[in-house]
């Protein structure tokens, strides 16, 4: 149950602060909510990451169904990817991993002190 | 042990954040493009466009509307110019802003700012050669004038309102890919811009080279060689227009013999390494060194950049209206220079290409008159050699003269600036020297005199001439038009057809200005402006059409000297076509072949080959319509026609009908015959002269074709003598070798041969389009080369009841890679397609189904 919470959290959370705020404040989102949701390092980081994995998933690909994948496509490339999705994928994956070490970061501060 | 574990964690997360947060190299901030929320996938426009329906902007007087049609061309209505200018300023920055950001950037050598180091050589010689010094002139002259200043006011305020909505997330693309902002547009932005067209389109020189070759051969050689005229021109204003009589004296050659021209050659001629603003441009997929040894005669950089233009009378078309056309060759790149727009108020109502970065309609036509242009060409840019007398003066007239010096302070990504300082003389600015040596490296210091430099206010032009109503006002407007000099095409709903060579001209001397001249008597100095009423021009020639493509302007009565850079063979090859429609009476020209398909379904029309004919041509009794679009996308070489009994005497194709088809692999055969066939005859006799400077194709066909035994056909390197038989044969043989390592590289088709590109200006692959298919070349009319070719295609008739017009440009509307308005329109311009283009009436409520959406302007 806090794990589902904390996911729903970091993503609904993170999504409100980097409209605002520069990318990497969904570090800071899931530092505080694994923070104060006290949880396993390794739920912790799994929590962080799939909320931002599955939010920039999620995000992208919306915003590339209703582009019919051009831009997608033109993105892949450039990274050498043969495929649009890939480059959504591998965005999602950075994504998640920032946040994930966010939330190992707060559960195990939460505990150290 | 916990906290040592917590603090380790909170390093490991925040190095993390920072690599991502921050470039590497080349690669951009990971973290902030990757974020899809505000990076990258930010800029995925919707697939179906989506427009606001309401701005507020602050500084509009009056609401404005803009109607946006199906392919995203913005239909502008104003109450005012300054309304109107201030939203086509909104609309090119939503559209644009990036490109319109680079472009003038790279016109005042602002580059390295933003890409760091390696754009500091690029910068630095944009400044030596004063292009913000020529942009300041011209922009103190067009804020001082009423009507200009108001264009850019209003348009600056226009792009920077639409700057103001932006945040990260809204940036266009490659701001985040490269990691800067926009900054405030200014008016020296918008001058910067008309001074990269300058550059453009009179940047280009021969002064150098022809100063070289002037020393190495005899007078006679060089004339026969180099004329300044080719034999048999055709020349924009048509043989036997009658020039008025010079209101200004001709001056004679200044009696100071030994100091009117600079000589190169005091080097050694063998070893020196002579690389004249050549870029060569190899057969081959970008395959370096791959056929290293055929190479195109006529390289992408020389001739690559021109245009076509014609007007037939109404006397030979279908409906009795006359037709214009207009395709301006540039370099090809995405975003396209040209944007779409109409723009109207209650004075003015007119359609055709913008350039991003400008306020007002470039090329067009309004509700009474149509306009084209192609390059000019006469030279407008002159070499002075400068004698140094110590480090802060030079030597003129026997006196010591101080140099003006121009701080140039270039700011380089990263934080460092560096500051050059470039001296000016009486001639303008030392652009070369020991240190920035000029292409041929004498390392002498060359000091130049160029139009663009030049107080002119090409703004005021278009202002003028966007809403010019008649013949009278249309002389009047481009008046003001003075660098780059252009060819102006005209054709009006009254009937009227005209051409005018329309720039500011110095009145020079036999010669002047062709070669590099000495800088220390001021004898040599650019004298007084001919009047504009004196450039030559035509109204409605008996001939009933006229065509201009950067050939030689005029015959030789026309009073005042001129050199430049002409190209014949496109010149060559439209005059045939519309000498024939004039001169058939069952040809009628069509705007489109869709209108010849409705007369007689033929869609395309041919034209007699003189090979075949023999000059003439006899019709079946039908009449042959003849549609421009097929014309604009002719690719029927007039080259090819005229070297055929030698190409074919090889067993080559004989039914080959000598067109540059895209899927012709006689074409390339030719092609690759041509290159080494020039290359056999000149490489070694100019060894050390790159092959851009041998002499022109143009040149070398007449040769050809008119002596049997030149010494320039031996090869100098064995022992026996060869002839034009023996020369032309082995280029066969060696041509067969070529294309063996054609066809197991690319293909033999000719566009897999030529790999039409056309890159984004960030040259990043994923954003640009390679191999496209389709043919031609710079000496057809559809001038397809590699990176150049018609940025815009227009052909417009010009009816007393209605204005019939067709269009299409290589990209789309849209300069964002990330919108499917990218790139929409290349597809029909491959293919040599056209959309009709919507010119609503001149009304605040609009019936037509073509406008897809509205969009309103209101004062904040």
């Amino acid at each position: 149950m806090k794990f589902i919470l904390s996911l729903v959290l970091i993503a609904l959370l993170s999504l409100i602060a980097t409209w605002y705020l520069p990318w990497w404040s969904l570090a800071v989102v899931a530092f505080l909510v694994c923070c104060f949701l006290q949880q396993s390092s390794g739920r912790s980081f799994l929590a962080a990451f799939l909320a931002i994995f599955l939010l920039w998933l999620g995000f992208g690909l919306w915003k590339d169904s209703g582009n019919a994948h051009v831009l997608a496509t033109r993105m892949a490339a450039m990274f050498g990817l043969p495929h649009y999705s890939l480059y959504l994928l591998v965005a999602a994956l950075v994504g998640g991993l920032v946040a994930g070490f966010g939330g190992w970061t707060g559960s195990l501060v939460r505990k150290a002190f | 042990m916990r906290w040592l574990k917590a603090i380790l964690l909170i390093l490991i997360t925040l190095v993390l954040v920072w690599a991502l947060d921050r470039p590497w190299g080349a690669v951009p901030a990971l973290g902030r493009l990757l974020d899809p929320i505000n990076g990258a996938m930010a800029n995925a426009d919707p697939a179906k466009d989506v427009f606001p329906d309401i701005a507020h902007i602050r500084g509009l007087q009056q609401p404005v509307t803009a109607w946006i049609d199906d392919r995203a061309v913005p239909h502008i209505h104003a109450a005012s110019d300054h309304d109107l200018y201030l939203v086509q300023g909104y609309l090119h920055a939503y559209f644009r802003l990036w490109q319109m950001d680079l472009q003038t950037r790279a016109a005042g050598g602002r580059v390295s700012e933003v890409v760091g180091e390696k754009a500091l050589g690029f910068d630095r010689m944009q400044r030596r050669k004063g292009m913000v010094y020529g942009a300041e002139h011209s922009l103190k002259a067009m804020e001082a004038e009423p009507h200009s200043r108001v264009m850019l006011d209003a348009y600056r305020d226009g792009v920077n309102a639409f700057i103001m909505t932006l945040n990260f997330r809204r940036l266009p693309l490659e701001y985040k890919l490269m990691g800067f902002r926009p900054e405030p547009w200014t008016n020296l932005r918008t001058a910067l811009l008309m001074k990269y067209m300058a550059d453009d389109l009179t940047g280009a020189t021969d002064d150098i080279a022809l100063t070289w070759l002037r020393d190495r051969l005899s007078p006679e050689e060089f004339a026969s060689l180099y004329p300044e005229k080719i034999s048999g021109s055709k020349p924009v204003i048509p043989e036997g227009t009658a020039f008025a009589p010079p209101s200004l004296t001709v001056p004679s050659v200044p009696d100071i013999p030994d100091s009117l021209f600079a000589h190169f050659n005091d080097r050694d001629t063998t070893s020196n390494h002579v690389s004249l603003s050549v870029r060569p441009c190899r057969y081959g997929r970008g395959g370096e060194g791959q056929n290293a040894e055929c190479k195109i005669q006529d390289s992408d950089a020389v001739g690559g950049i021109g245009s076509n233009n014609w007007a037939i009378s109404g006397r030979f078309t279908a409906s009795g209206a006359p037709i214009l056309c207009n395709d301006p060759h540039l370099g090809l790149n995405l975003p396209s220079l040209w944007f779409e727009v109409q723009l109207q108020t209650p004075g003015m109502n007119v359609y055709g290409v913008s350039l991003p970065g400008a306020p007002g309609v470039v090329i067009g036509f309004n509700d009474s008159l149509s306009w084209g242009l192609t390059n000019n060409y006469r030279d407008v840019k002159d070499y002075y050699e400068i004698y140094p007398a110590d480090k802060d003066h030079y030597w003129f007239n026997g006196q010591r003269k101080a140099y003006d010096y121009r701080h140039e302070t270039i700011g380089i990504k990263g934080g460092k600036t560096i500051v050059d300082t470039v001296p000016y003389t009486v001639h303008g600015p030392v652009q070369y020297d020991a240190q920035q040596p000029d292409p041929s490296e004498s390392g002498k210091t060359l000091a130049m005199t160029w139009m663009a430099h030049r107080p002119t206010n090409e703004m005021l032009a278009l202002h003028d001439l966007n809403k010019a109503r008649n013949y009278d006002e249309f002389v009047q407007a481009i008046s003001h038009f003075e660098c780059p000099a252009q060819n102006f095409v005209y054709a009006d709903r009254a009937g009227n057809i005209a051409l005018w060579g329309q720039g500011k001209f110095i009145n020079k001397w036999k010669e002047q200005g062709r070669y590099v001249m000495e800088g220390k008597d001021s004898l040599t100095l650019w004298g007084q402006e001919i009047p504009a009423a004196e450039n030559p021009h035509v109204l409605n020639p008996p001939q009933g059409y006229l065509a201009s493509a950067n050939q030689s302007v005029t015959d030789d009565t026309y009073p005042y000297y001129y050199n430049g850079m002409f190209y014949e063979f496109r010149s060559w090859r439209i005059n045939a076509i519309l000498q024939q429609l004039a001169n058939t009476n069952d040809t009628v020209a069509t705007v489109h072949g869709k209108d010849t398909a409705l007369h007689t379904g033929r869609r395309y029309f041919l034209v007699p080959y003189s090979r075949h004919n023999n000059g003439s041509y006899s019709f079946s009794g039908t009449a042959i319509y003849v549609g421009q679009d097929s014309v604009q996308n002719d690719v029927h070489s007039y080259l090819a026609d005229a070297m055929y009994p030698f190409f074919s005497a090889a067993g080559n194709d004989t039914a080959w009908n000598e067109s540059l088809d895209k899927e012709s692999t006689t074409a390339t055969t030719f092609q690759v015959w041509w290159a080494l066939l020039c290359k056999n005859i000149w490489s070694d006799d100019f060894e050390h002269i790159p092959y851009a400077l041998w002499p022109s194709p143009e040149r070398t066909m007449q040769l050809l074709r008119s002596d049997t035994s030149l010494a320039y056909y031996d090869d100098r390197k064995t022992p026996q003598v060869e002839n034009r038989t023996d020369i032309i044969m082995r280029t066969h043989k060696e041509t067969h070798d070529s294309l063996d390592k054609l066809r197991k590289t690319t293909g033999l088709e000719w566009y897999k041969v030529k790999n039409t590109t056309i890159n984004h200006l960030t040259k990043i692959p994923a954003f640009g389009y390679t191999g496209l298919k389709i043919g031609g070349w710079g000496n057809t009319i559809n001038a397809v080369k590699q990176t150049h070719g018609p940025s815009w295609r227009m052909i417009v008739e010009m009816g007393k009841d209605s204005i019939r017009a067709y269009g299409v440009y290589p990209g789309g509307q849209s300069g964002n890679p990330g919108s499917s308005r990218y790139a929409d329109m290349l597809d029909h311009w491959v293919d040599g397609k056209y959309y009709r283009l919507l010119f609503l009436p001149n009304s605040a409520r609009q019936q037509s189904k073509q406008i897809r959406h509205t969009w309103t302007f209101k004062p904040a």
